[in-house]
């Protein structure tokens, strides 16, 4: 098993694990020839996170080998490569940065090493060494994506940092919240508690076409066109708890364009685009399951 | 206990508004207190200021938190940067404000430099309605309903300041009395206000007055006592500082500090204070607050607290 990279894009990394810090104290990772996937699916809120970024996107000098189809997956505290990277993006004048598996003390590692220059000009080398566990084959293969019915509607989120703004003000009044949209480019997030009732509005979201390509998820052809002769103006609507979905608006550092699915009265699926949509180079899925009112 | 020696009133005048409709709600059928014979014409509706005006009482920190749902109407720089809010499609409000009053505030305190702010058109069709507020950021951006519940108005303690009774009345900067109490110890327990009348020195010159000022009794002593220690901070007889002083006799009178640190929020922000305390001790503090924008004759909104003094014998 061997596992080699440089970081190549150090500030998008650190991104995207801070975002999977804020949800959970473990994640896996699961390296492959040209992805790597983040998974998180402990949370006890319910709230997971699949994603797939392509390794182009991140590294270069990339090699990996090992007896499982050539992929390592393995499970680590998010804090402590959070911090790793942390050290590693503060190096602005870094050379380069070197992440490689490694076993150090009989303990498997991923080490990280970043090579750069003091202010007096000599060479530096800053390492850190975040200590995993590697998981077998046939447990990774047991990690299924939550199951979800065909998404009744997709919308095109506002930017995740106002919507964050909101959602915070929304959090002292009310322990659940409720997202609706519609085909038409509505989107409504509402509270209702004793005290108060709620509204907030935005009109003219883009309601995607969903491509195939990049989602975990994609729409079979045949209901795409059933999605399509329904009422534009129907609203679906889920409703979420607001703790959870601020730990996916936590994403808003990584975030440029994020896709919002509803799958009425059964969950939420986001997409957080890394990067350019025509040029993605990955997605961060968010699960949040819904809270049924009985 | 202590809760319960102080109240807190802010005045809002309708000017504040772009646009203020009130419909004062209409006189009960028949009062109990007037017997009249049902071939009397129906009482002449009382004038607008007879009427009892609407009371309504709702979750302060709701309301604040819909105010500021967009994160862009906090407390922040005042003055000059206050900027017309524009609005398209504002052809439908009216309808909302047939039943109660409306209106559309003026952001007033939007954040330094930032561009946007917060608008909100604000209506309450009376007894049994919620408060409903129409927040927008700006014409393109999302729009907040709320829907505040309001309950029947508690009796609120009232603390009435007998203007006749007043035995010191200041007025100041508010900057003045702002940095003064920002110096005294978050522990203290106890601030003193002592006033003096001023002693008449007729001498212009600096020496002087220095040397008046040297000797005799301060006009305004703040004094606060805590169990760290105790701090005295004395006002100078000058016009620049006290714009404002009338005080017959020595007053002296002691309020917990921690009901007067709940005014500290609205003092700076405020322009201009006004401190009375009257023969009793009640302590009245009003804060001018600054106005958005220019305004033709009439008084600006203020806040005033109220305050009953600790009693010393105890």
């Amino acid at each position: 098993m061997r596992f080699r990279a440089s970081i190549e894009n150090v500030h998008t990394f650190h991104r995207i694990i801070q975002t999977v810090e804020k949800l959970q104290k473990k994640c896996i990772i699961k390296f492959t020839e040209t992805e790597i996937h983040i998974i998180c699916n402990t949370d006890e809120s319910g709230v997971q996170i699949w994603s797939q970024i392509r390794v182009v996107s991140l590294f270069t000098d990339y090699r990996i080998q090992s007896n499982a189809n050539n992929e390592i997956s393995l499970a680590l505290a998010t804090d402590a490569l959070s911090q790793a990277l942390r050290s590693a993006a503060a190096h602005s004048g870094a050379e380069e940065i070197v992440m490689k598996l490694a076993k150090k003390r009989d303990v498997a590692v991923l080490s990280f090493e970043i090579f750069g220059a003091s202010r007096m000009g000599r060479r530096v080398k800053v390492a850190h060494d975040v200590r995993i566990e590697v998981l077998k084959p046939a447990d990774v293969a047991r990690l299924k994506e939550p199951l979800c019915p065909e998404p009744d509607i997709h919308i095109l989120l506002p930017p995740l940092l106002k919507l964050r703004t909101i959602v915070d003000r929304l959090r002292p009044l009310a322990d659940v919240i409720a997202v609706r949209a519609n085909g038409s480019g509505k989107l409504q997030i509402s509270a209702a508690t004793e005290s108060a009732k709620m509204d907030v509005v935005w009109e003219g979201c883009a309601n995607p076409r969903m491509a195939q390509e990049g989602l975990s998820q994609g729409v079979p052809d045949g209901e795409q066109n059933d999605i399509d002769k329904r009422d534009p103006k129907q609203m679906f609507s889920v409703l979420v708890h607001v703790r959870s979905f601020l730990k996916f608006l936590n994403a808003h550092v990584v975030s440029t364009t994020t896709i919002a699915c509803i799958c009425q009265n059964h969950c939420m699926i986001l997409y957080v685009y890394i990067g350019d949509v025509a040029d993605a180079g990955g997605v961060l899925t968010f699960y949040i399951p819904a809270v049924l009112d009985d | 206990m202590s809760l319960s020696y102080k109240s807190a009133t802010a005045y809002v005048f309708a000017d504040i508004f772009d646009e203020y409709i009130y419909t004062p709600p209409p006189a009960p059928a028949s009062p109990p207190s007037t017997p009249s014979s049902s071939l009397t014409p129906p009482p002449v509706p009382a004038s607008q200021s007879d009427t009892p005006p609407t009371v309504l009482e709702v979750p302060l920190g709701t309301l604040i938190e819909c105010l500021n749902i967009f994160g862009t109407a906090g407390a922040g720089a005042s003055g000059a940067k206050h900027k017309k809010w524009r609005k398209a499609g504002d052809d439908d409000g009216d309808a909302h404000d047939d039943e109660g009053h409306g209106g559309r505030i003026e952001n007033f305190f939007g954040p330094a430099g930032g561009e946007k702010r917060t608008g909100m058109r604000l209506s309450y069709a009376g007894e049994g309605h919620p408060l409903t507020l129409l927040v927008l950021e700006d014409a393109a951006g999302p729009t907040a309903t709320c829907e505040i519940t309001t309950y029947d108005a508690e009796p609120h303690l009232e603390l009435p300041f007998d203007a006749e009774q007043t035995a010191l009345k200041i007025i100041l900067k508010s900057s003045w009395l702002r940095d003064a109490l920002s110096e005294l110890d978050p522990s203290s327990d106890k601030l003193t206000f002592i006033g003096n009348p001023p002693t008449a020195h007729g001498t212009n010159t600096t020496a002087a007055r220095t040397a008046a000022r040297a000797t005799a009794k301060p006009m305004l002593r703040i004094q606060a006592v805590g169990s760290f220690g105790s701090t005295e901070m004395d006002y100078p007889n000058d016009r620049e500082v006290l714009e404002t002083f009338e005080c017959t006799r020595t007053v002296s009178f002691s309020y917990r500090y921690s009901n007067i640190t709940r005014a500290i929020r609205a003092l700076q922000h405020s322009t201009k204070t006004s401190l009375r305390i009257d023969e009793e001790g009640l302590l009245s503090l009003q804060f001018l607050m600054p106005s958005p924008k220019p305004r033709g004759g009439t008084s600006d909104a203020f806040i005033e607290f109220r305050c009953l003094p600790l009693d010393e014998d105890i």
